[in-house]
């Protein structure tokens, strides 16, 4: 079989505290290209992550994730990349974890695998409000779609041709990760969970605060039930 | 009483209509985002220069005070058009988000392209 192309796509928005950091795990990990998808940042983050010897996309101002990451999926469109993976820039997803992400998309197991915290006991940590929202998540995708997914709000994620084609297209502003697990039920695409164990961020601050986390869930359930009622052709 | 809610009625619609056609004139208003304005513009014109009509409605919508049809037909037009300027945003947004992306990713080609040109010449 011949060695799919892999790219490695990195969000980042003001991560300059642990951009190269992040790098340098995946460089030592796996043999993989790597972009930045700087997305409009007033620190040094470009600047450090080209020191780091990859290739920095940086965006004329801040789209937010969902606009970072299809930059991203677009870049790996059009530089026929067989499989992408999600790997944030504030160094929470262990790049450790690489190949197991991979591998059941190289096997063509599905069509997207999600890094999950929870589906063995892993030492990830986290407030009691925020495992509160990872229940509801899960049960509303399970709902909406039928999906067994625990971990619906991991960003580390690995897809394969078919869906960077997809994302390229379309893909929701912002939010994306709950969001997109509806769209990809509809286009019957095949998503699985593989077990990662997430670190601490090194560096900046979680984009959700506790005030925008009640935003967040009214904001997501809306579109995710808005989405399940998008007809399957819809871009 | 009544008559002079419709002197000011037709008088802001004759006004309207000319600002419009003015702006549409220098360019500052695009055709296409014009002719909801326009139209809105001839209907309150049309409505407030036959009082006979919109009475007529009035009793019909058991509406008390007849000149309220102007308000009522002014606030749900206003609340139509608010909707289709949300909806032409919404597309510009995707239309920008797509061009920031477009731009950045052709900048770093060139930047990519043009290190690799000066590294081959260098080895």
């Amino acid at each position: 079989m011949i060695e799919p192309k892999i790219l490695v796509i990195i969000p980042a928005y003001n991560e300059e505290e642990s951009i190269d950091n992040v790098i340098r795990k995946i460089k030592y990990y796996s043999n993989v290209d790597i972009v930045v998808v700087n997305d409009g940042s007033k620190d040094g983050t470009a600047k450090k992550a080209l020191k780091e010897g990859v290739r920095v996309i940086t965006l004329p101002f801040n789209l937010g994730i969902g606009g970072a990451m299809q930059t991203g999926y677009i870049f790996a469109r059009d530089n026929h990349y067989d499989i992408a993976i999600q790997i944030d820039g504030d160094g929470q997803h262990d790049p450790l974890y690489l190949d197991k992400l991979i591998e059941p998309l190289k096997q063509d197991r599905c069509d997207m695998a999600i890094g999950s915290r929870y589906v063995e006991e892993t030492a990830y940590r986290s407030s009691v409000t925020r495992r509160m929202g990872m229940i509801f998540f899960s049960w509303l995708i399970y709902a909406l779609t039928g999906w067994k997914i625990k971990d619906t709000t991991s960003g580390f994620r690995a897809v394969n041709r078919k869906i960077i084609e997809y994302y390229a297209g379309s893909y929701p502003t912002d939010y994306p990760e709950v969001d997109v697990l509806v769209r990809l039920h509809k286009k019957r695409f095949r998503v699985m969970e593989v077990p990662v164990e997430m670190l601490e961020r090194q560096g900046g601050s979680s984009s959700i605060t506790p005030l925008k986390s009640i935003y967040y869930m009214v904001k997501v359930s809306t579109s995710l039930v808005i989405s399940s009622l998008r007809s399957g052709g819809m871009s | 009483m009544i008559f002079s809610v419709y002197m000011l009625s037709i008088g802001f619609s004759i006004l309207f209509l000319l600002v419009i056609i003015e702006m549409v004139r220098k360019n500052k208003l695009l055709e296409k985002y014009s002719l909801l304005w326009i139209f809105f513009g001839v209907i309150l014109l049309l409505l407030s220069s036959t009082p006979v009509f919109i009475e007529r409605i009035a009793g019909l919508m058991d509406i008390k005070y007849a000149p309220s049809v102007l308000f009522l037909f002014g606030m749900v037009y206003l609340i139509v058009y608010c909707f289709h300027i949300t909806m032409v945003f919404s597309k510009q947004s995707e239309k920008i988000t797509r061009l920031n992306q477009e731009l950045a990713i052709l900048k770093e080609k060139l930047e990519n392209d043009k290190q690799n040109k000066e590294g081959g010449q260098g080895g």
